[in-house]
């Protein structure tokens, strides 16, 4: 029988700029309540494995959360382990479960992400805690912000291929409005066009709608081979078999000027695409892949990841993007949970959460408002740094 | 010991119907302050950062593969031998950039720059990479292709990387 891992349950808090009642192991215990709910396991105590999933021991003011967090949730004397990725440490926590399942070290792993990034850090510090994620003496001390790499790229991409700022406030846009359709999203939005480009500017040429939101909360998924999910898990038989059947994983230099001249794009993001795709034989991937959840940290990444993916040809992302090929009714609705944008996150939980949607929609399982109809086979793009280390999971269910 | 100190905010959030944790709504949030003083060392970087004292602008060459590394490399990624120092004219091309309206205030330098300020990327002539900047210049002349060039400051800094910025090429 395959050891291929299934999604054997999953559970998430709702994601908020603000949780003045929880730290972090008070956000796990919310999403854990809700894989029992999920799943109808009265305990973990089954679960042979954890993997704990968070980016920042500044951010949670906390360091070997892992066994912390273990045994918050009842996993202790288990073994555990933390990865950790920066914003593509959720994707990374679960590429390394499959590993783990498909090596045979275990049979069942918990992947537990969560992150504090909102309002108990100031905005300040926020921004200081994560240029320590740039190069610390040449990019750092300059006065250099996230923000301000990923729009240098973009200003690049504009430059090489007239993408517009239109374009990418579409994704903007379309991502908050998604949000709409998702109780857990932290901030969805009605809003236009012109409203993302009459918002203040913040590093030209991303306004401040253009750029996602920081947030507290936290997610879990339960993989398992489907032998002992169907043993251990009781709800398991309701749901079509979900796979976890394929993923891939890309690196880059940590500065853009060392990509020079390749300043558009992510290499990191195509060469985790190739392997995720040949491991699940995917030639076509905007014929064969039905929903994606992708990184958008700023609207434009959207853009830059579509071409980079191999959904549409490099340098076509704006027009297809603005033509509504990737909204829900288009041909690949993207981001059908809102995203970074609408949805939130905390970058431990983030990787997670895009999974979570993903297993939600091939179950069938979203609101009907942003439900993909006949949904087969879903991606998660996810990626650190600009992106720096990125990661490609591809989920498929097989029933 | 960090500096801590702590002013304390109490409240008692609404409990909702059929309040899972409707034992635990008094919450309590201090202010804490963490203060992290490091001896940070500049490693092989060291006499980049020493030459700007004397106003010249040092990259790194791999003579196996003629890769010119601004910053600078100690270590050539591609053939893993060690690099040599080389003094660049510090001219070069401006390539692509960010206006940044909100600073970090990541160091005491940053926080003394006015906002909105210019984050460039620029090909310094000789060099194989890009060198990230501050280039100081009207926002209006400010375009991908310009010409910029090195310029050396006198005043005191905390992280000497200040010890340069771009300005647009006489």
């Amino acid at each position: 029988m395959t050891r291929l891992p299934v999604i054997a349950g999953v559970g998430m808090t709702r994601f908020a700029a603000d949780r003045p009642d929880c730290n972090p192991r008070d956000l796990l215990a919310e999403a854990v309540l809700a894989l029992l709910a999920d799943t109808g396991m009265p305990d973990l105590k089954s679960v042979q494995h954890g993997l704990c999933s968070y980016e920042s021991d500044h951010f949670n003011r906390q360091m070997t959360l892992a066994a912390i967090l273990h045994d918050q949730i009842g996993l202790l004397p288990t073994p555990t382990v933390r990865v950790e990725g920066g914003g593509a440490t959720g994707a990374l926590a679960l590429r390394t479960a499959w590993a783990y399942v498909q090596s045979g070290l275990c049979d069942s792993i918990l992947v537990y992400g969560c992150e504090t990034n909102g309002r108990g850090v100031s905005s300040q510090t926020a921004n200081q805690l994560f240029a320590l994620s740039a190069d610390f003496d040449w990019e750092m001390m300059i006065g250099g912000t996230y923000t301000g790499f990923y729009a240098a790229m973009m200003r690049a991409h504009m430059e090489q291929y007239g993408t517009t700022p239109e374009q990418f406030a579409h994704v903007a846009v379309r991502n908050r409005r998604n949000a709409g359709f998702n109780p857990l999203a932290q901030k969805p939005m009605d809003i236009t066009i012109e409203d993302v480009l009459a918002s203040r500017p913040v590093a030209e040429p991303y306004r401040l709608l253009d750029c996602s939101l920081l947030s507290d909360g936290a997610a879990v998924i339960l993989l398992a081979t489907e032998e002992w999910a169907r043993t251990n898990i009781p709800r398991f038989h309701n749901r079509p078999p979900v796979y976890f059947s394929a993923t891939g994983c890309g690196t880059d230099t940590m500065r853009l000027g060392d990509r020079y001249p390749h300043i558009t794009h992510f290499r990191a993001k195509r060469a985790a695409a190739q392997q995720a795709y040949q491991m699940a034989s995917i030639t076509d991937p905007l014929d064969q892949i039905d929903v994606a959840e992708l990184y958008d940290s700023y609207s434009g990444v959207e853009i830059q990841a579509v071409e980079d993916l191999g959904f549409v040809p490099e340098g076509t992302g704006g027009v297809n993007v603005a033509s509504g090929l990737f909204d829900l009714g288009g041909q690949l609705p993207v981001n059908t949970s809102g995203g970074l944008l609408g949805r939130g996150a905390p970058v431990g939980a983030t990787g997670i959460a895009q999974a979570i949607e993903i297993a939600l929609q091939l179950w069938g399982e979203a609101d009907p408002r942003r439900q993909v109809a006949g949904a087969r086979r879903g991606l998660t793009d996810t990626h650190a740094g600009i992106a720096t280390i990125s990661v490609v999971n591809i989920f498929e269910r097989r029933d | 010991m960090p500096d801590v100190t702590a002013r304390k905010d109490v409240q008692t959030l609404p409990t909702v119907e059929g309040d899972l944790w409707a034992e635990f709504r008094q919450v309590e949030r201090l202010t804490l302050s963490l203060t992290q003083t490091y001896t940070h060392t500049l490693g092989k970087y060291s006499r980049f950062f020493i030459e700007l004292e004397n106003r010249r602008f040092m990259a790194t060459h791999c003579e196996t593969c003629d890769q010119v590394y601004a910053p600078p490399r100690p270590l050539c990624p591609q053939c893993l031998k060690p690099t040599v120092w080389l003094e660049l004219s510090g001219t070069g091309t401006l390539k692509t950039f960010s206006v940044l309206h909100f600073s970090p205030g990541s160091n005491a330098d940053v926080r003394s720059l006015a906002t909105p300020y210019i984050f460039a990327y620029v090909l310094l002539d000789g060099a194989s990479t890009l060198f990230p900047h501050l280039l100081r210049a009207p926002l209006e002349q400010v375009k991908s292709g310009m010409r910029v060039q090195v310029a050396y400051g006198d005043s005191p800094v905390e992280h000497p990387i200040h010890l340069m910025y771009f300005v647009p090429a006489e």
